[in-house]
């Protein structure tokens, strides 16, 4: 199974939050800027930009592992991993807001939508996209779409064209 | 062609990942699933939410219709194992049929403490564990005005909170001088009180129940200071015990069955997994029996994948919780109040906010911790620990509010071997070509 995920170039990224709020105004009910910010609840982000040391950055969400803590976890049995595409989905009708998951993820992905209701959320590649929002919206092209493998394949190429 | 059968006690989370481990890998061989519960799969972690009203029935099936269909089971709901032949490789079932495996995994699970009380058999007295408790408790709550909860452990306070949402006035007696004294600590527990007790539950600590009162129907507790309360309903929460019975002088037993590396027991064609299982606690640093949902999940799988012929060592558990009340979440794992000096506590409380993080460390590996509120980053440190991550380097950071993944970041460049998902790596990547 060749999981596509979102993978962070962290010599690329400059910290600015684009992805964040591209992220936030795609799962928004108007998917306007302008307007997204006057909605209530306020549009949650799925990704996060974090502060790795001195002009170091990184924009990290769902992995989408390989072998997801989260599905183990989820009481619920309402988290699955797609067997063609990898891909890692929570169900939210049926989610109780226990936070199981987030008790077991290791990349701290998930979040509480807590102002209307509460449920677990985290970053579902942008399903009516061809390409995840936070991917087109980075400024530097930091973000890729990828595979596992396809991502290796670009590191391997940039050393190799450094030397 | 694979013709071996293979029988699983238990349709929960541990018999459940087992059937799908096995499936992986051995779509012919021959499965036998039975439980004693006359329901399809469903989640017991649920019944509290579905005590509360806060979801139905149909919320509680945690497999599809179709379930023992598509992964090619035998079910055999509602039907009692009698008695397991470890010579003969048989188990007999209600009923009286014999059915012979090759492999067996046990997954019977846990039952709710039974405790001796006088008026327990009282009409109106439940404990929490399966659905047919929860719909028998269901049925009588139109005629419930107060209730008791004995216990103020996870199950307990989880039925009080859902029958308190329910309308009905809750009293929860706890022997204890804190509520949740299994799983976190003074501080935290006594914010989870305080959060219960203003939205209306009464919590008394310190003391115990003597009696149920009342004639055929319980109408009241009677406590150990003297003191009385009227209830028509009385839910006892005073924890789990493994169901070793059938497999008692058959396989070596502790409080749980006792498992390898790869969930088998002391005989190698029977597997335990789940409740009933004393698996490794990577934290302890020895056997327990950690009686969680996710637990169960991942040695049913691992046992399954042994059971199939692909050697899988089970990497151990640590106890972990979580739990959410009027919307203030608390989340905790390892060991949480630590006695000993070899052990340090790094701390950050702000009490008017509810906002609690607690890290306990030994010899600079994380073995425990508590959050409050701020709960997301708790996989990241529940991981460290896991791992035995040397976490010196951001020790001074660790419990700030700015903590989160990318602090990490570093680690996993300089203790690369020790951090085993591929997905540390992924992430870790591009950080280590900076250099
Ligand atoms: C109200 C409640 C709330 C909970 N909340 C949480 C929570 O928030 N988080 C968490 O991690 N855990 C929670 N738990 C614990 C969790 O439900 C268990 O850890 C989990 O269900 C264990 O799964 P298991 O497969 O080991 O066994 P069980 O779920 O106990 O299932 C045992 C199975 O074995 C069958 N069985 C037993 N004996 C026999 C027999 N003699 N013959 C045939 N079949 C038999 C039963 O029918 C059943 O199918 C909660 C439990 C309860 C009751
Ligand atoms: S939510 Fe966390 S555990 Fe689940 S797949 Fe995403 S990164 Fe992995
Ligand atoms: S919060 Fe929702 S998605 Fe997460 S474990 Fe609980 S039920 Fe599953």
């Amino acid at each position: 199974m060749e999981t596509k995920k979102i993978f962070c170039d962290i010599t690329k990224c400059v910290g600015c939050r684009a992805c964040e709020l591209a992220c936030a105004v795609e799962h928004s009910a108007t998917r306007d800027l302008f307007l997204a910010i006057l909605e209530s609840p306020r549009p949650k982000k799925r990704i996060d930009t974090q502060f790795i040391e001195k002009d170091v950055f990184q924009s990290i969400g769902c992995q989408h592992c390989d072998d997801p803590p989260c599905v183990e976890a989820c009481m619920a049995s309402c988290i699955h991993k797609d067997k063609k595409t990898g891909k890692v989905d929570i169900d939210t009708k049926r989610c109780v807001a226990c936070w199981m998951c987030i008790m077991a993820c290791p990349f701290a992905a998930i979040s509480r939508k807590a102002a209307t209701e509460n449920k677990a959320l985290k970053c579902d590649l942008c399903p009516e996209r061809e390409c995840p929002a936070c991917v087109d919206s980075c400024p530097t092209r930091a973000l890729y779409h990828e595979a596992r493998k396809d991502w290796a394949k670009r590191e391997k190429n940039k050393v190799l064209i450094k030397k | 062609m694979k013709d071996k059968t293979f029988v699983i006690i238990g349709n929960s989370a541990a018999g459940l990942s087992c059937i799908e481990a096995i499936r992986e890998n051995d779509k012919d061989s021959k499965i036998i699933n039975i439980s004693q519960e006359a329901h399809p799969p469903y989640s017991r972690c649920l019944l509290s939410y579905y005590l509360a009203g806060a979801i139905d029935k149909e919320r509680l099936w945690v497999r599809s219709k179709d379930y023992y269909k598509d992964f090619n089971v035998e079910p055999l709901l509602k039907t009692e194992v009698a008695s397991i032949d470890e010579k003969n490789k048989t188990v007999k079932v209600s009923g009286g049929r014999t059915i012979n495996f090759d492999c067996l995994l046990f997954g019977a699970g846990g039952s709710a403490k039974k405790v001796d009380l006088k008026g327990i058999d009282k009409k109106g007295v439940f404990y929490l564990r399966t659905l047919d408790d929860a719909d028998r408790i269901r049925a009588m709550l139109k005629c419930v005005k107060d209730v008791a909860v004995l216990g103020g452990g996870l199950i307990g306070l989880r039925a009080a909170y859902g029958l308190s949402r329910q309308g009905k006035k809750v009293h929860v007696i706890v022997k204890s001088s804190h509520v949740f004294s299994q799983i976190l600590d003074f501080e935290s527990a006594d914010m989870i009180r305080q959060e219960l007790v203003q939205n209306g539950i009464q919590i008394r600590t310190g003391l115990a129940a003597v009696e149920i009162l009342g004639k055929e129907k319980c109408e009241g507790v009677l406590l150990d200071d003297g003191s009385r309360f009227e209830c028509q309903l009385v839910i006892i929460g005073k924890g789990v015990s493994a169901n070793i019975d059938l497999l008692k002088d058959k396989v070596k037993i502790n409080e749980g069955i006792i498992v390898d590396d790869y969930l088998r027991t002391s005989q190698d064609f029977i597997y335990a997994a789940g409740d009933v299982a004393e698996g490794y606690d990577v934290l302890e640093g020895k056997p327990s029996v950690n009686a969680i949902w996710p637990a169960a999940v991942r040695q049913g799988k691992i046992a399954g994948f042994n059971i199939s012929g692909q050697k899988t060592i089970y990497e151990g558990s640590c106890r972990m919780n979580s739990v959410d009340f009027f919307g203030i979440a608390c989340i905790s794992f390892g060991i949480v109040r630590p006695q000993g000096s070899e052990f340090e506590e790094l701390i950050h409380g702000n009490l008017s906010k509810n906002i609690y993080r607690k890290i306990v460390l030994k010899n600079n590996r994380i073995v425990g911790g508590i959050l409050v509120t701020d709960v997301e980053k708790h996989g990241v440190y529940m991981h460290l620990a896991l791992q035995k991550i040397d976490i010196s380097d951001i020790k001074d950071i660790l419990v700030d509010e700015y903590f989160d993944f990318g602090k990490v970041i570093p680690l996993i460049k300089r203790q690369k071997d020790s951090f085993t998902r591929p997905e540390y790596q992924d992430a870790n990547s591009t950080y280590t070509s900076i250099f």
